[in-house]
């Protein structure tokens, strides 16, 4: 690991020549990832990425030299190369000194993957793809992977922290797919959690990963296609937290509402979304998928109220767009790895529960569309126009499920469709996903209740 | 420890565990970024990263492992992970580890001037592109940020069965984006120049493209819902190309996860198609002489007017259908294009939109990663483009899905434009014109 001295050569040597601030990020991973294909293991390989990023703000901008050479003349000449950027030479030649801070660990690991013999690892793809081929004869294909990343890293700063901390993740994964000789069609579960190989004695079951997956890619194989048009929605649980996700929660980092860029700019206080929308961004929830015990600036995480009661209560900020909008870090800077200079981003992001009837929901909303698993999504966050799939929707005559429909998308504006949510469930739960953006892919958890939304437009054919 | 003596230092340590034979591929990427707003540098960006994959055969299997660090530990964990990768892997589909082939092209994407260019004058251009968005004088257009890249990258990869090969290739890329906004209507727009020189991203045409962009989407309309005959832009068209490239590639239809499997020889897209995968292209961003198993590469037709002559290929996959490879091993037992595109057709852009009369002009999709399926051909997705009427744009039209499937849209294909392009990505095509897809708008 990257020791207190060098890390304190390393900062001082890129504030030489000025800036107001520098961070030294450090990792090295030891990953192992896994994949099955036509019920045989194609793919195993342990992977260590390793290396450091530095980063100097000059005033608001931010310089950031990232290397895989770790070495210190490496780190010295990564260091060398952000200082020749630096521009405002104001309080050059500070040498940092650093402190040692420890974090309280919330996300305890019981069983680290790498410690578990490696056909017991493979035995869980073996189990996900039996009970994906046994659910129907028109299962033609299954895909199920393992990811586990072992992530240690080191944050210093010129503020004098020196802190570490192992994040754990630990992730299943399975497509089935399903044919009749013309058209497939595909069905995926994919759970994971900050945890180690407990997550398969704790939490997930891989049968039931591979029987939900091909259950869902058989159901759509037969169904017609949606039609197309505005309707009410009915969005279910877990990964249907998506659509708050895409549609809202993007538009609420700072990374968008810092540069103006965001349809949620100026608007704390005011009322954003209907009455029966709470949403929350909470990094605390142990062993989740999105959660962490620091943020990768070294911020200690938080539970954050992004929405209360419809009313905007705060923004998602990391270090420097908080300098850049005079607000705090709420503990959100993250990157996928020292490739990528940290902005805001969610962690564990959802519409908390409210007080609604699912069934009632379904039984007064005339004709719709019943999304029971979303899709992934993307979003323009400078418009709020979003646009995501349904993976698995049901068509709804007069308050009734009547058929499974394929081909359905779900398109509008953030701004909108937060207003119109008109009913929320009492139960919430959470679907994993990896989130992209600025800094890259990070793990985080979507969730929310089964919602209802008044009115949207649903693409078919 | 400097690339090649860990590499020799790694063959002797796999010779000693019973590795035999071993190969070792490795990439060492160099890049630059400047990001500048409203005058100001708001980012920049300088970074060197090595890799290296070390794969041999253990107990009559083929394991990979790999990693960030050239250090001692590294050469345990590799020779650790691919002996415990070769028991686990139950597939005889990996690529296998084979001497050099006789004779390797030449292929130029690298240019050593532009590796000279300095970040100063990489500043100065985004500089210059940012202030002219600014003096575009246009009330409607808020300039967004300005960015200068370049990159360089070498790929090599030694075994020891006497391959030794090596490929460095550099390019440059500006954007200029912008919010346009027109009462309570906003758009987003942007303009992405590449190439190999200064002179290929000239700050003019990217600052003029971005604000013709943005204006051009302001005041848009929705589309009415209906089947409509289409002209998809060539950018948006190679989108679309990107997403199902996948289709091509024989291993994935060896797992029937492409429904191109034994249609060889067979029409599946219209005759005015030809679909072209060359790693030779002069200056491509996908150009190499070798592949990922160190086989040397070719020019290939995959679609021949209108007739699948051959779907990618690597060397087990080739084995296994009973042809030569295509060259187009991407590692890990995968394939992939190189420099895709469709072949252009003799119609301008305008002569195709005034030959369809009424429709729509689509220009952009999005959502790519959640509303096209890869594997069925289906695609939902946002879209923007302008309505068409008696051959003319009437209006700019936006928050309407286009539904369709790629297998079907090949074959609907009615013509194919001039205007081939390369959006700073490998994968180019020109407009061409499709019989009809579904629009879902209001």
């Amino acid at each position: 690991m990257l020791s207190m001295s060098i890390c304190s050569q390393v900062l001082s040597r890129a504030l030489a020549r000025g800036g107001t601030f520098a961070e030294i990020f450090y990792e090295d991973n030891r990953n192992f990832s896994m994949s099955m294909r036509s019920r045989k293991i194609e793919h195993a390989a342990l992977s260590r990425p390793r290396g450091a990023g530095i980063r100097v703000y000059d005033n608001l901008r931010s310089i950031y030299v990232y290397t895989s050479d770790v070495t210190l003349e490496g780190l010295l000449h990564a260091a060398d190369q952000a200082a020749a950027a630096v521009s405002e030479t104001k309080g050059s030649g500070r040498d940092v000194v650093l402190q040692s801070r420890q974090t309280a660990n919330i996300h305890p690991i019981l069983e680290p993957v790498l410690g578990v013999p490696a056909k017991e690892r493979a035995e869980l793809l073996r189990a996900a793809d039996s009970a994906a081929r046994a659910v129907s004869p028109s299962i033609s294909q299954v895909s199920a992977g393992f990811l586990s990343r072992e992530q240690h890293v080191i944050i210093a700063n010129s503020e004098g922290l020196y802190t570490g901390d192992t994040r754990v993740y630990t992730r299943l994964l399975c497509s089935a797919i399903a044919s009749d000789g013309a058209e497939n069609q595909t069905g995926s579960e994919n759970p994971g959690a900050m945890m180690g190989f407990e997550l398969f004695r704790e939490r997930v079951d891989p049968a039931e990963v591979g029987r939900k997956a091909a259950k869902s890619a058989a159901t759509m194989l037969t169904a017609p296609y949606c039609s197309a048009g505005e309707m009410p929605v009915v969005i279910a649980g877990g990964f249907g937290g998506v659509i708050f996700h895409e549609a809202c929660g993007h538009s609420l980092e700072a990374t968008s509402v810092a540069p103006g860029m965001s349809e949620f700019c100026g608007k704390l206080g005011q009322q954003i979304a209907a009455p029966c929308v709470t949403a929350v961004d909470d990094g605390t929830m142990p062993n989740e998928w999105g959660s962490e015990n620091i943020d990768d600036e070294g911020t200690p995480t938080t539970r954050l109220t992004l929405i209360e009661n419809g009313i905007l209560k705060n923004y998602m900020v990391d270090r420097l767009n908080g300098l850049k909008m005079g607000m705090a870090p709420t503990g959100s800077g993250r990157r996928e790895s020292y490739a990528y200079a940290p902005t805001s981003r969610m962690r564990n992001t959802f519409i908390a529960p409210g007080q609604d009837d699912e069934e009632e929901m379904l039984r007064t909303m005339g004709d719709g569309l019943y999304a029971a698993k979303m899709g992934g999504g993307s979003v323009s966050p400078a418009t709020g126009e979003f646009n995501f799939a349904v993976s698995e929707g049901y068509l709804v005559r007069d308050g009734k499920i009547v058929s499974p429909v394929r081909g359905a998308s779900l398109i509008g504006r953030g701004s909108e469709i937060l207003m119109r949510i008109d009913r929320v469930g009492r139960e919430m739960t959470m679907g994993q996903g990896m989130c992209g953006s600025l800094s890259g892919s990070v793990p985080t958890n979507v969730g929310q209740p089964t919602i209802r939304v008044s009115k949207l437009t649903v693409g078919g054919k | 420890m400097e690339m090649n003596a860990f590499i020799s230092r790694l063959f002797d340590a796999a010779k000693a565990a019973g590795i035999a034979p071993a190969e070792a591929s490795y990439t060492g990427k160099e890049s630059f970024s400047v990001r500048v707003r409203e005058g100001k540098i708001e980012d920049y960006q300088v970074s060197s990263r090595t890799a290296l994959t070390l794969r041999g055969v253990f107990g009559g299997r083929i394991g990979t492992a790999s990693t960030q660090a050239l250090d001692e530990e590294s050469v345990e964990l590799l020779i650790r992970g691919v002996a415990e990768s070769a028991e686990l892997i139950e597939d005889d589909d990996q690529d296998e580890i084979l001497p050099p082939d006789d004779h390797y092209d030449t292929v130029c994407n690298y240019s050593a001037a532009l590796s000279a260019v300095t970040a100063e004058e990489k500043i100065a251009l985004a500089m210059e592109i940012d202030r002219l968005m600014h003096a575009s004088g246009d009330e409607r257009l808020k300039p967004d940020d300005s960015l200068v890249a370049t990159s360089k990258e070498t790929m090599g990869i030694r075994n020891t069965l006497g391959l030794d090969l090596a490929h460095t290739s550099n390019m440059i890329y500006a954007y200029a984006s912008a919010l346009g906004r027109e009462g309570e209507h906003t758009a987003t727009g942007y303009k992405l120049l590449w190439g190999h020189d200064l002179s290929d991203v000239a700050a003019k045409a990217i600052a003029e493209g971005c604000e013709q962009d943005v204006l051009s989407k302001l005041n848009a309309g929705r589309m009415k819902s209906g089947e409509v005959t289409v002209v998809i832009k060539n950018s948006a068209m190679a989108d679309l190309l990107t997403t199902f490239s996948g289709v091509f590639s024989a291993d994935n239809a060896q797992k029937g996860l492409s429904l191109l499997a034994g249609r060889e020889g067979e029409t599946i897209a219209s005759p005015c198609v030809t679909l072209t995968d060359d790693p030779l292209l002069a200056w491509g961003l996908g150009s190499t002489p070798f592949d990922c198993e160190g086989a040397a590469t070719r020019k290939k037709n995959i679609i021949e007017k209108g007739t699948l002559k051959t779907l990618l290929h690597n060397r087990s996959t080739a084995k296994k259908a009973g042809v030569e490879t295509t060259g187009n091993s991407r590692g890990s037992g995968r394939v992939a294009p190189t420099n895709l595109f469709l072949v252009p057709g003799s119609l301008t852009c305008e002569e195709m939109l005034s030959n369809m009369g009424d429709g729509l002009y689509l220009t952009e999709v999005s959502g790519l990663h959640a509303g096209a399926n890869p594997i069925s051909g289906d695609f939902s997705l946002l879209s923007r483009g302008f309505e068409v009427k008696d051959g003319k744009i009437v209006r700019a039209v936006e928050q309407f899905t286009v539904a369709g499937n790629f297998y079907k849209l090949l074959g609907d294909i009615v013509s194919v434009g001039s205007d081939l392009t390369f959006e700073g990505s490998p994968v180019g095509c020109p407009s061409v014109r499709v019989k009809s897809l579904n629009v879902a708008g209001e």
